[in-house]
């Protein structure tokens, strides 16, 4: 027996493991979105520091605008700057000019501040947060479906893989002017600095641009123009989403379509597994061909060649079993041949020294003769066994008649017989010649006491037993038994011929009649018992 | 004028040895080694026994066929087979084609000397009458052990001659079992048991052709046969 492998898994559950490395895909995509956000980001940063340039631009030179003192209410935001401001309000403009100015930009999704050197909020326009979007109802039911599903499934996922953009965050910028930062300080130096921070309550990030304006050589202040990155990172989650949403797809396509090709190889194997195990019983021989595949692929082939192996099995099998009765016959003419020689001879005056050895030869060709008959018997038998007529009769009665006729021709073994009436049909003839091999294989190997016949009702079944004291049977020769020329003993059984056909004549007869043979040791260990396992005869059989 | 038996066998030396043989009891015997020969051989002049192997050589049921074509040219010259086979169907199929007995290549010579001197006694005897003191009367059925003759109710049962000898072992003693060894030294045949069985079961069949009652024989099973007294 093979050692089988500790871990037993299906071709399916292999095909669907390999399938596991399908799932780095959306690891990549997730590295591919991540560099696209970082160049939306990049993108976004340089488009905030172009429009804070422009801004800056229409400003330059123009110190009037600048000449303003601070105004009440500039230092009102920044007086209250410390208290909690609400977020909407936000400080009136001390430059209406630069508000005209700016204004026609307020549309963008930026907010842009003008602030002089002491940070005072000259003109601001446009705000941080935009208005939230509507996805499109869906024209059709099916996708109003699908939109529902994704929407409650995969969204959800999604909300907990990625950050959502989000317009509720707490701008502390907005009352009380641009939250001084990295880039004003460079702008308010003379120099394009654009910078990110987080929102306070960390929401959100934006993202702004500084510029410096100038009245001659003098930064007389500065434009700063802020976005959050949510338009970024909305655009960011859409990508996503589409590709997570592709990936899926194909995997969950990839996945049934596999599985199903993996069930359909699995099953092709597993039928062509059942039916060469269907078609060699236990003993190994070869019960019926193997209809071979005409698939073209691996296993069509494999289905072929077990048929061929199958084939070649059963015709050796066909081969071992004909080959005695085949010598037999072969034999018989040369053995003629030597009889009728010697038999010419003795018919000649020959000197009396001479008859002696005539008649050691015609000994050793009644021997010769007995060793024939015997192996041609088994083929006698498959003969007869077509033609057998069966009929319904008593197992118990004709076993107890067998025993009679035993008692005489083994007039030193002792027999003891139990049986029931037990109906069964079949050719009683077949039956007794069978008894007769059990039973001289039972006297031949009994060592003492007497050799038991028995018949007993099993579950719909007759069972003929028959037992004897003796050497037990030997493990190797378990299954082989009932096989054509297969003996237990030894060689040196004495001058009559052991063939092995006799075990093998009582198996025929058991399979003729639907039944079955089978030997073991005596559970004491004593000795061995043969049992033949036949059908009973149908109730209303009018055979 | 000593008989003309024709000898139709395939291996040389048993032939010659067969022909030795039966030249020793007084026979003239003409061999031939293949159908077309022994054909050839019996347009010309019918022999007064013919003894067939059934494989010629190459031919392997040449000597069904000669015997077809032998039992065609004449109805009563007696027919024997002679061969290495002796399965139940070669012998069923050897005498449905009109043979006359068979016989396993594991005959003595001396046996098939003694059947070949049955069959001619058969033969001379069967048109004349029958001696009282050679017919065994058992109820219906009568045996002329001289003429090798059997009947049942006064109807002709046409028994081969091993079957006629079974019949004879069997009822000469009513109700005792005779075993099938004794059977066959009684029948003078060489068989085993199986055959036995299947001539028992010839014979019942062919009484039953005559009288579909019949069940006079029984199986004594693992004993033998017994013929049922009335």
């Amino acid at each position: 027996m093979p050692r089988l492998p500790r871990i037993a898994l299906g071709i399916r559950a292999q095909l669907l493991l390999v399938l596991t490395v399908f799932l780095a895909l959306p690891w990549l995509g997730y590295e591919y979105v991540r560099e696209l956000e970082r160049f939306l980001r990049e993108a976004q940063e340089s488009t905030l520091a172009g429009t804070a340039q422009a801004v800056a631009t229409a400003l330059h030179g123009r110190p009037r605008l600048f000449a303003a003192p601070a105004d009440p209410i500039a230092s009102f935001a920044r007086d209250r700057s410390s208290e909690d401001i609400a977020v909407d309000v936000l400080p009136p403009a001390a430059s209406p000019e630069i508000e005209q100015i700016i204004g026609g930009l307020s549309r963008t999704t930026a907010r842009i501040w003008v602030v002089d050197r002491d940070l005072t909020v000259l003109a601001r326009a446009g705000s941080l947060k935009r208005p939230p979007l509507d996805d499109p109802p869906a024209a059709s039911a099916l996708a109003r479906g699908w939109q529902m599903l994704e929407r409650n499934t995969l969204h959800r996922l999604y909300a907990r893989m990625l950050d959502q953009p989000t317009e509720e965050f707490r701008d502390d910028a907005s009352a009380q002017g641009p939250a001084r930062g990295r880039d004003i300080d460079g702008a308010l130096a003379g120099i394009l600095t654009t910078d990110r921070r987080t929102t306070s309550d960390g929401k959100a990030v934006i993202v702004s641009a500084a510029h410096p304006i100038w009245i001659g050589d003098d930064v007389r202040g500065a434009v700063i123009v802020e976005e959050t990155t949510n338009r970024v990172l909305a655009e960011r989650n859409r990508a996503f989403e589409r590709l997570f949403n592709i990936v899926l797809a194909a995997l969950l396509l990839g996945s049934v379509a596999l599985t199903l090709f993996a069930s359909r190889l699995s099953n092709r194997i597993r039928r062509l597994r059942d039916d060469a195990e269907a078609a060699i019983d236990a003993h190994g021989r070869a019960l019926r061909p193997l209809a071979s595949s005409t698939a073209g692929d691996e296993i069509g082939d494999l289905s072929r060649s077990f048929s061929d192996v199958l084939a070649r099995l059963s015709h050796y099998a066909q081969y071992q079993e004909k080959m005695a009765s085949r010598l037999g016959h072969e034999l018989r003419t040369p053995v003629a041949v030597v009889r009728s020689s010697l038999e010419n001879l003795n018919a000649q005056a020959l000197p009396q020294d001479a008859r002696v050895y005539i008649e050691r030869a015609r000994g050793g060709i009644e021997r010769l003769t007995a060793i024939l008959t015997r192996m041609t018997e088994a083929a006698r038998l498959e003969q007869a066994l077509k033609d057998a007529e069966k009929e319904r009769f008593d197992l118990a009665e004709m076993v107890g008649g067998c025993v009679e006729g035993y008692r005489t021709a083994y007039a030193q073994v002792p027999f003891e017989v139990t049986g029931v009436p037990t109906i069964v049909v079949g050719a009683p003839d077949l039956i007794a010649q069978m008894l007769d091999k059990l039973i001289a294989n039972a006297v031949e190997f009994r060592t003492s006491g007497p050799v038991r016949v028995g018949v007993s009702l099993g579950e719909a079944t007759a069972r003929l037993t028959v037992a004897n004291n003796g050497p037990r049977l030997p493990d190797t020769m378990a299954g082989r038994l009932f096989d054509s020329m297969v003996s237990m003993r030894a060689s040196d059984a004495g001058d009559v011929p052991h063939l092995g056909l006799g075990l093998y004549i009582a198996r025929l007869v058991a399979e003729f009649h639907g039944g079955s043979i089978r030997a073991d040791n005596l559970e004491d260990g004593s000795g061995v018992v043969v049992t033949v396992v036949l059908p009973l005869a149908p109730i209303d059989a009018r055979l | 004028m000593s008989r003309r038996i024709a000898l139709v066998e395939d291996e040389p030396a048993l032939r010659d040895n067969v022909r030795d043989a039966l030249k020793r009891y007084g026979y003239d015997v003409a061999t031939y080694a293949n159908r077309a020969d022994a054909l050839a051989a019996f347009r010309t002049r019918l022999p007064d026994l013919a003894l067939i192997d059934i494989g010629l050589g190459d031919d392997v049921d040449g000597g069904f066929e000669l015997c077809r074509e032998l039992r065609a040219l004449s109805a009563s010259v007696p027919i024997i087979f002679l061969t290495a086979r002796d399965s139940d169907f070669d012998i069923v199929a050897g005498l449905r084609l009109g043979a006359d007995d068979y016989l396993t290549k594991d005959a003595s010579l001396p046996h098939l000397a003694a059947r070949i001197a049955a069959l001619f006694r058969r033969s001379e005897l069967l048109g004349s009458p029958a001696q009282a003191e050679d017919v065994m009367a058992r109820g219906p059925l009568t045996l002329d052990s001289k003429r090798l003759v059997a009947s049942w109710n006064g109807q002709r049962v046409d028994l081969t001659l091993t079957e006629f000898w079974m019949v004879h072992a069997l009822a000469r003693f009513p109700g005792h079992v005779k075993d099938r060894a004794s059977l066959m030294r009684d029948a003078r045949i060489v068989v085993d048991d199986s055959t036995i069985t299947s001539h028992v079961k010839r014979i019942r069949r062919k009484f039953q052709a005559v009288d579909p009652a019949f069940d006079r024989i029984s199986t004594v099973y693992g004993m033998g046969y017994r013929w049922g007294a009335e």
